[in-house]
């Protein structure tokens, strides 16, 4: 029996992606190699409409903010950036709560609660774009603003959605800091949270794209699945580097805990400087290593401005000064910001963390 | 009453409780769209308990229920868009997938004699496993319309998963509670060799048993794709976890042989309604996480002491 499912589940998965590297296989849009910039093609308003439109102008807000799980790092600086926006506005009051773990069906019914208990707005970072949507389409018909963070649901499921960086611009920003570590041809591995996670396998995807078109002389090792575990994702990366041994001249976090792991593991084999680390992290958890020049960058937004963006974008959603055909965005202190892809706000390039700028930030 | 129902009195008395304060903390706790919503909610976790409850009162334990469910709910995508077969086709051969998921438990408790804790702790990272590997981590979309009506549709005004959950309750009721077949399984949790002597037959009623629980999974993964509208290989985790609180809260004894459909079902109300509840009136989720210990603790101690008192 075990071998019968085992031979069904090899005739399955073989033939549909023979090269597999954890991406999610949809169409891939790479940037173009030198850096220079394309003007995204504008589209025409694709998110959801809210029930009784503008009954809710000028006045408070209940707003509850739903990010993929509470109690890691990165959704907490989210949270506080969340808080410090609503607490600008003056006019909102915002709660955050989530799943303990990064599950749908918990996030799907915690927001169905807060759809009962009737709040004015729901911020969200969806565990699964699809999943979420029919629970948030009805929101929108309850006449709830939503606006979407950090990872997206289905457009119209959502008024607006805060892009903290667009998938192809990671994935160039992650290419060519690796290709300044480990030379146009050396070959490298990746750790990554779960191959299940819609944004890493889509930053994946692009970075596959991205070094085919333009480095193509790189060879891609493996991809290895850490979870969001400290633990795992050191006893995988230090897996890598006895696997592979000279072969391996670079190694990619695809999370921010994979990352700093990944950088202790090169640091206790005494790999510093021959084996390059680079990935998305918080630049607090980078510190020790960028400071002992093993590692030389790391790349990631300011998690802090996205919150607050959202919760912004959420007050001028409801009061009606953010509405579909807008190209920019005005977000007070965070300047303007440009709407892109029919319904996105975006927050800018990702920055790199190097040993010049990354004691200038603080999460 | 008391010696024999002891457990489900405190039940019933702490669900009628729990509705009360949690009516005063919230308006829109006690009204009928919410209760109709909640029914829909926890029809996953339900149809599972219900069948985990004969695998409880046999004896054993059957911890690959949320691998099955995701094994299940990833072939239903993979086997409709990757395979090309009709959906409907789909639907009436992953019922049986649960089966054999459920029989290959069987097979390793009662052919290879394995204890039920491991064997089933062994198909829980096998079953998911595959549906990783199956799937290769990738997400199934774009149901058609109507497969959507099964999760998201009413009928009659009622959920659909009511309707589903109603049938299943009092089919699994009658069954236990009032049939040959269920007493044999009662016998068999309270001791199997005396069963065995009995002229009962223990392996074909223990292999029926573990294959109910293998179905009710599928038949919950079905319910939850149509609900989601995806299928993702993660479905299911931990859904064994929620599945034996509540059977274990019912009052079902863990060591087998005692326990009722009726107790199950006041299990999963009860946690349904503190976990709506408290969200509800505004408690995060960790703090309703922490209540749901609590309260699981304090239930069994009281049954426990009210049993005991009658009994002496």
């Amino acid at each position: 029996m075990k071998y019968l499912l085992t031979v069904c589940a090899l005739a399955l998965a073989a033939p549909a992606h023979a090269q597999w590297t954890g991406g999610d296989g949809a169409p891939t849009s790479p940037l173009p190699c030198d850096g220079s910039t394309v003007t995204p093609e504008p589209v025409a308003y694709d998110g959801g409409t809210v029930a009784n439109e503008g009954s809710k102008a000028g006045k408070p807000l209940r707003v509850v903010d739903i990010p993929k799980l509470i109690g890691i790092g990165y959704f907490d600086s989210s949270a506080r950036g969340v808080a410090k926006g609503a607490e600008a506005l003056g006019t909102v009051t915002v709660t955050t709560d989530g799943p303990t773990q990064a599950n749908i069906d918990d996030q799907i019914t915690l927001i169905d609660n807060y759809i009962t208990s009737g709040v004015d707005g729901i911020l969200f970072a969806a565990n699964d774009p699809v999943a979420i949507a029919p629970v948030l389409r009805k929101a929108l018909a309850a006449g709830i603003n939503v606006v979407g963070y950090d990872s997206d649901a289905e457009p119209d499921a959502r008024q607006w959605f805060v892009n903290p960086a667009e998938f192809n611009g990671v994935a160039k920003s992650l290419i060519d800091q690796l290709a300044e570590g480990i030379g146009p041809d050396g070959s490298f591995a990746i750790v990554t949270s779960t191959f299940t996670t819609p944004n890493q396998a889509r930053w994946i995807s692009e970075m596959e794209a991205y070094q085919q078109a333009c480095y193509p002389d790189m060879t891609w090792l493996e991809t290895v699945e850490a979870q969001e575990d400290n633990i795992l994702s050191f006893n995988q990366a230090t897996t890598l580097i006895n696997k592979y041994g000279e072969d391996l001249n670079g190694i990619v976090g695809m999370t921010s805990v994979a990352t700093p792991a990944a950088a202790e593991a090169v640091t206790q084999a005494g790999l510093c400087g021959e084996t390059t680390v680079i990935g998305l992290a918080t630049p607090n958890a980078m510190k020790p290593y960028v400071a002992s020049d093993c590692v030389k960058s790391a790349v990631l937004w300011d998690t802090g401005a996205m919150g607050a963006a959202a919760v912004m974008a959420l007050r001028a959603a409801a009061d009606g000064t953010l509405k579909p055909g807008d190209t920019s965005f005005d977000a007070g202190d965070l300047g303007t910001l440009q709407i892109a892809h029919g319904s996105q706000i975006l927050l800018g390039a990702p920055t790199v963390f190097t040993s010049a700028n990354i004691n200038d930030f603080d999460f | 009453m008391l010696k024999r129902h002891g457990h489900e009195t405190v039940l019933a008395g702490l669900v009628v409780i729990a509705l009360l304060v949690m009516s005063f903390q919230s308006a829109q706790f006690l009204t009928t769209g919410n209760m109709l919503n909640q029914g829909r909610l926890m029809a996953e976790v339900a149809l599972v308990a219900l069948a985990m409850t004969f695998v409880i009162v046999s004896g054993g334990i059957d911890l690959s229920v949320g691998s099955t469910m995701g094994l299940c709910a990833i072939l239903t995508g993979v086997l409709w868009q990757n395979m090309g077969l009709p959906l409907g086709v789909v639907l009436a051969i992953i019922p049986i997938i649960g089966l054999i998921c459920g029989l290959f438990n069987g097979f390793l408790i009662i052919r290879v004699g394995m204890p039920p804790l491991i064997a089933t702790l062994g198909t829980l990272a096998l079953y998911r496993g595959l549906a990783e590997g199956i799937s290769q981590a990738r997400s199934v979309r774009g149901y058609p319309e109507w497969f959507a009506g099964i999760g998201q549709g009413s009928i009659l005004g009622l959920p659909t998963q009511i309707w589903i959950l109603g049938v299943a309750l009092v089919l699994a009721g009658v069954i236990l509670g009032l049939t040959r077949w269920g007493r044999t399984v009662q016998a068999i949790g309270y001791s199997e060799p005396a069963a065995h002597f009995a002229g009962l037959p223990v392996n074909a009623t223990k292999y029926a048993v573990y294959a109910v629980s293998g179905l009710a999974a599928s038949l919950a993964a079905i319910l939850f794709v149509s609900r989601v509208s995806t299928t993702r290989s993660d479905m299911g985790t931990g859904l064994e976890l929620d599945v034996i609180t509540a059977v274990v809260l019912g009052g079902t004894s863990i060591f087998g042989g005692r326990g009722t459909i009726i107790g199950t079902a006041l299990g999963l109300v009860l946690v349904q309604v503190l976990k709506n509840g408290l969200s509800l009136a505004g408690v995060r989720g960790d703090g309703t996480l922490v209540l749901i210990g609590v309260v699981l603790v304090l239930t069994l101690v009281a049954g426990a002491f009210m049993e005991n008192r009658v009994r002496r």
